[in-house]
């Protein structure tokens, strides 16, 4: 080998190891930041993905309420929110001419938004860019023509989000039932009624969507990523009929207005199966704007205007608790309708306080009907004091379901109350007055279930709203479950016509529907402490009586130009009795 | 001078075995890798262009489907609107309806009628 080719050999041996130190340089910083640095330090693994990786949470539709009918009472809607990047806008526009873009910016935002002045708008950039704000929500569920407005017009530093809205299409109808839901940038949450009571199954699962992006920031379909689809909330069909709610709710609201009531209820019952058909309240609220009624309260001011009322507000229930006591007496054979008693108009008892008739009127001897009839209190405390005893009346309010939530509504019932013997604070004079409906708290519901009891034979059904559960993991349909046998069928009879009778002689005629017979009892209760013209005006019955087929409890809180169950409470219930009647088609059991 | 035929038959063998263009020299060669990589990346290029191209088309199937899924609760909420009962009376009454009197109602009781299944199925009280 001459001395050229060794110089060119060295020349290449000092090329490959300088080429060869430099690759290990090179790999020595390559397993700096791709080994060392890449999930610990500077996490560059993670912020890479932060650049290029998307997630996404993709919401789950909120399962629609439907009535009876198929027709929707609850359902869903998307609209945009708009908002600005005072931030963005900025940096886009160092040195330019900032302020004129901005004036342009605002005047295009303006034109497409009317509502909004310029003045906010500019504000709203100013406190933005001063405060660093990457995105500022400026409007808020816009109408779809200014979403496509605002679609056309591209303007830059302005993106719209999509939100997806509750809404109730009949407004304050059944609103009480429905409840609503509350709407914020974390998500919805139904408050009150179904929407509460059924929110997990309505609300479904959210899913999720991690995906590359492009620069715009769309997800990159094509590219490795994780889906997790969303599930949709569970749709549910109640028992209740739009038609009949409307009709309920707006002859309630007439009746309500016209006698100057402070608050009214009606809850009508599938006889039969305990299927709530109809439950109404007023004062009610509009779920599509209930921020507006958060200050205003319902049920003789008990409770807010959110409450429904027949499941939530307890009051006394006057006469119509006599047919409680009846039924008491009549299953245990102690009484018969044709049993007598010498009422005086007064009764004094040797442990507790006398008892009075309406007006002290006496009615001589009397019969167990002619009780009902006349609406005697004495003669029901005679019964429940003289007859059954505590012994043989309090396991009756018991099975009645007294003092028990009915289950109807987990959470937003109001169980009611009375006292009983074991109480410190009871007395004999409790179940004197419990007898004729006084010393008592019962929910609306409580006391319709008192009657589809009677109507059904002595059969308590359980009652119902949510007729059946689609979706979400569930296909369900509600089947009607016997909640326990009260009282006989045999008494349940012997009930029934002493209670068409009360209805057709004694104070219920105004309820009377022409062609069908009923079997009602009023009820006129005072609240001790206030002045006695302050009444709970009452009717609850059934009809037909010969065939029951809806229970329907009326109720009229303070009403002002009629203060009596049998004059203020009998003609609403006698008008919601025919309509229904006429609804749903059902034959006359008299002649016309 | 007597030649041996046996040397001939192997290179004849070993022109045989080896493909002609094994014999291409290095200028040969790196055109042909130069070609076969520019076909690779032609390919990957129209492979890439063609998933950018899908994407793009399913970013656009995505943004009209949540068009119509919004267009969709639009209507449906319309149904529901026009269905229920308050918009209903609403509409009667500007049409010049009133709530019948019960007094000028009359019922005919037809014994044994059949109910219309369709029209009577949620009816049944």
């Amino acid at each position: 080998m001459n001395v050229e080719m060794q110089r060119a050999r060295r020349r290449q041996m000092f090329i490959f190891l300088l080429v060869t130190f430099g690759m290990l340089v090179l790999l020595a910083r390559l397993y700096y930041w791709q080994v060392l640095q890449s999930h610990s330090g500077y996490n560059l693994a993670q912020q890479a993905n932060q650049e290029h990786l998307q997630n996404q949470i993709l919401d789950a539709p909120r399962g629609l309420i439907y009535d009876s009918a198929g027709r929707i009472l609850a359902s869903n809607i998307i609209r945009d929110d708009v908002y600005i990047e005072p931030v963005q806008f900025s940096v886009d526009h160092p040195n330019g001419d900032t302020q004129g873009d901005l004036q342009t910016l605002i005047g295009a935002l303006h034109g497409a938004l009317p509502s909004i002045s310029i003045d906010t708008l500019q504000k709203a950039f100013h406190d933005g860019m001063a405060q660093g704000l990457w995105a500022e929500r400026v409007a808020v569920r816009i109408t779809p023509a200014q979403s496509q407005t605002l679609r056309n017009l591209q303007l830059s530093d302005v993106f719209l989000q999509p939100h997806t809205w509750r809404v109730y299409p009949g407004g304050t109808l059944a609103s009480q039932i429905l409840g609503f839901v509350t709407q914020n940038d974390t998500g919805n949450a139904g408050m009150y009624g179904i929407e509460k009571q059924y929110n997990s199954l309505l609300q479904g699962t959210p899913g999720s969507l991690t995906a590359e992006t492009d620069l715009q920031g769309n997800p990159l379909t094509l590219a490795p990523g994780n889906e997790q689809p969303a599930v949709s909330g569970a749709n549910l069909t109640l028992t209740i009929d739009s038609n009949v709610q409307y009709m309920v709710e707006t002859a309630l609201a007439n009746a309500v207005k016209q006698l100057d009531a402070m608050s009214g209820t009606v809850v009508i019952l599938n006889v039969r199966t305990g299927a709530v058909v109809s439950m109404a309240g007023y004062p009610t609220f509009d779920p599509n704007q209930y921020g507006q009624y958060a200050n205003q309260l319902g049920c003789e001011n008990q409770a807010g205007v959110y409450f429904n009322p027949a499941i939530y507000c307890v009051y006394e229930p006057g006469s119509t608790m006599k047919a409680v006591t009846m039924s008491a007496g009549l299953d245990t054979g102690l009484i018969t309708p044709d049993t007598t008693l010498d009422d005086q108009g007064c009764m004094s008892f040797s442990d507790a306080a006398q008892v009075c008739n309406w007006e002290d009127l006496a009615y001589g001897t009397e019969s167990m009907t002619g009780v009902l009839i006349h609406s005697a209190n004495v003669g029901a405390a005679y019964v429940a004091h003289n007859i059954l005893h505590t012994t043989h009346y309090y396991p009756y309010l018991q099975k009645f379901g007294f003092g028990q939530a009915t289950g109807i509504a987990d959470g937003q019932e109001n169980p009611g109350s009375y006292r009983q013997p074991g109480n410190p604070l009871w007395s004999v004079s409790d179940l004197t007055r419990q007898a004729f409906g006084e010393a008592i708290y019962a929910t609306p519901l409580q006391v319709a279930l008192v009657y589809q009891t009677i109507a059904n034979g002595g059969m308590q059904m359980q009652p119902y709203m949510v007729a059946s559960i689609q979706g979400n993991g569930h296909n369900a349909n509600t089947q009607p479950v016997v909640k326990r046998r009260v009282i006989s069928a045999n008494a349940a009879q012997l009930l029934t016509g002493m209670l068409e009778q009360a209805a057709t002689k004694g104070f219920a005629q105004l309820a009377q529907v022409p062609g069908y017979s009923i079997a009602a009892k009023t009820g006129t209760a005072t609240t001790q402490g206030i002045s006695a013209d302050q009444t709970v005006a009452s009717v609850a019955g059934f009809i037909p009586a010969s065939n029951p087929k809806f229970v329907i409890l009326v109720k009229l809180d303070r009403p002002q130009k009629a203060i009596y169950g049998s004059t203020a409470a009998a003609p609403l219930w006698g008008y919601i009795a025919q309509q229904l009647m006429w609804y749903y088609n059902v034959p006359p059991d008299l002649p016309l | 001078m007597r030649v041996s035929s046996r040397p001939i038959l192997a290179a004849r063998r070993r022109r045989q075995l080896h493909p002609f263009f094994f014999r291409m020299g290095p200028v040969g060669l790196c055109i042909c890798s130069v070609l076969l990589i520019s076909l690779m990346a032609v390919l990957y290029l129209s492979q890439l262009g063609q998933a950018v191209t899908a994407n793009q088309q399913i970013q656009t199937l995505h943004r009209q489907q949540a068009t119509l899924a919004r267009e969709d609760q639009d209507l449906v909420q319309q149904i529901a609107q026009e269905q229920s009962p308050v918009y209903i009376a609403a509409h009667a009454k500007a049409m010049g309806l009133i709530p019948a009197d019960p007094k000028t109602v009359i019922v005919l009781v037809i014994s044994h009628l059949k109910p219309i299944p369709s029209y009577s199925q949620h009816l049944q009280p």
